[in-house]
């Protein structure tokens, strides 16, 4: 995927991982926002069987994002494990607040659904990958 | 209250319990906002419908063809769980502030509307898979009890899988035909292309002797790679045709 050239103006940081080491942990509590820049990373999650992998993301890649839409849960989702050496850039989670809190309520609510959603979506696939 | 909450129409509208609100498949464009009450958002899958969430008072839906250009009919069903209020958003003038947006937040929510639809797709595979464990021995019995009766056919048929990536087209040979489903006979190598699975979507083009077209949509009922080497029988029962389709095969039948 291409990165749309306005992230570049939204990184703070950026750093390198090898393979994998896990960027941020299912259940920690995080609010840091990544983009992969190079290098593919693992979205996993765990069941009552195990792990599984829900996607795999390549450069361009936003991950991290949840926390910023739905602020009362900052427990993050789901694993992301670097998949071969990657690199990522950290985005500057106040300033796309602001930008979140100038958008009108209708807008804000629609892309909180959004996420929200893809959040149930996740739990339920690992209730039903732990099931018998 | 925000200010701009007046450039919105604010229509209201009130379901009942078990109300359906929005239909799979029809076209619509407006954003639906709940006030009060919950829904529930289904999608059907052969005969069957899964429930893929539920949503409450602050939450939206309706959003998918609003965000997604490509998309026109509305990709899932709602229905009032209790009494339901609502608030219609007309899609204009939110689509003006949407298109407006710092480019980083439409990238993000492009993205999770893509995750979405990716995440949609993988929990409805993996509850078939589960159901498919479940009734297992139901389906190997299901070849045998025909309830209808079948002709034959032989005609040459193209198909492909329902909701799977475009590819070309397989082909294969619709041995017998009745008002509810047929069998057609693949080469196996069609395998190496697509798994023929039972319970997996597909659609089947053929046509009847008089030339009539037929676009086909099935579930696969059984397979079986026995019958002669090099070729793979499959079972097939037909998902909600047309009515004009299952008049014409209607006659085929009697002719």
């Amino acid at each position: 995927m291409e990165i749309d050239s306005s992230v570049y103006g939204y990184m703070v940081d950026e750093q390198e991982y090898p393979d994998k080491k896990i960027i941020l942990e299912e259940d920690s509590i995080g609010d840091w926002v990544y983009i992969v820049l190079e290098g593919e990373v693992k979205i996993k999650k765990s069941t009552k069987k195990g792990v599984i992998t829900l996607a795999t993301l390549g450069k361009g890649s936003i991950f991290g994002e949840m926390p910023l839409f739905v602020k009362r849960e900052k427990r993050r989702t789901a694993t992301a494990q670097a998949h071969g050496p990657v690199r990522v850039g950290i985005l500057d989670t106040a300033r796309l607040d602001r930008e979140i809190e100038s958008l009108s309520p209708q807008l804000r609510n629609l892309i909180k659904t959004l996420t929200k959603r893809c959040r149930e979506t996740m739990k339920n696939i690992s209730r039903l990958a732990g099931e018998d | 209250m925000d200010s701009r909450d007046s450039a919105h129409s604010q229509i209201s509208l009130r379901y009942r319990k078990g109300d359906l609100i929005m239909k799979e498949g029809d076209y619509g464009i407006s954003i639906y906002y709940v006030k009060k009450g919950h829904v529930r958002v289904s999608k059907k899958q052969g005969n069957s419908e899964i429930d893929l969430a539920t949503l409450g008072p602050g939450e939206v839906f309706g959003e998918m063809v609003f965000l997604n250009k490509t998309v026109e009919t509305r990709s899932a069903s709602v229905r009032a769980l209790d009494e339901v209020e609502l608030e219609v958003w007309h899609p204009a003038s939110l689509s003006r502030e949407y298109n407006q947006m710092p480019p980083i937040l439409k990238f993000i929510t492009n993205q999770t509307l893509a995750r979405l639809t990716t995440m949609n797709r993988m929990y409805a595979q993996l509850l078939k898979k589960k159901k498919s464990v479940r009734r297992g021995h139901a389906h190997e019995q299901r070849g045998d009890t025909r309830k209808y009766y079948r002709k034959e056919f032989n005609r040459p048929c193209t198909y492909r899988p329902l909701n799977g990536p475009d590819k070309p087209p397989l082909k294969g040979l619709v041995a017998e035909i009745s008002v509810a489903g047929a069998s057609m006979t693949v080469g196996s190598r069609n395998t190496l292309a697509f798994k023929h699975t039972v319970d997996d979507e597909i659609v089947v083009f053929t046509s009847l002797p008089s030339g009539r077209e037929l676009e086909l949509p099935c579930i696969i009922t059984a397979v079986n790679k026995d019958h002669a080497p090099g070729d793979v029988h499959i079972g097939l029962k037909f998902m909600e045709l047309d009515g004009e389709t299952a008049k014409a095969i209607g006659f085929f039948m009697i002719s």
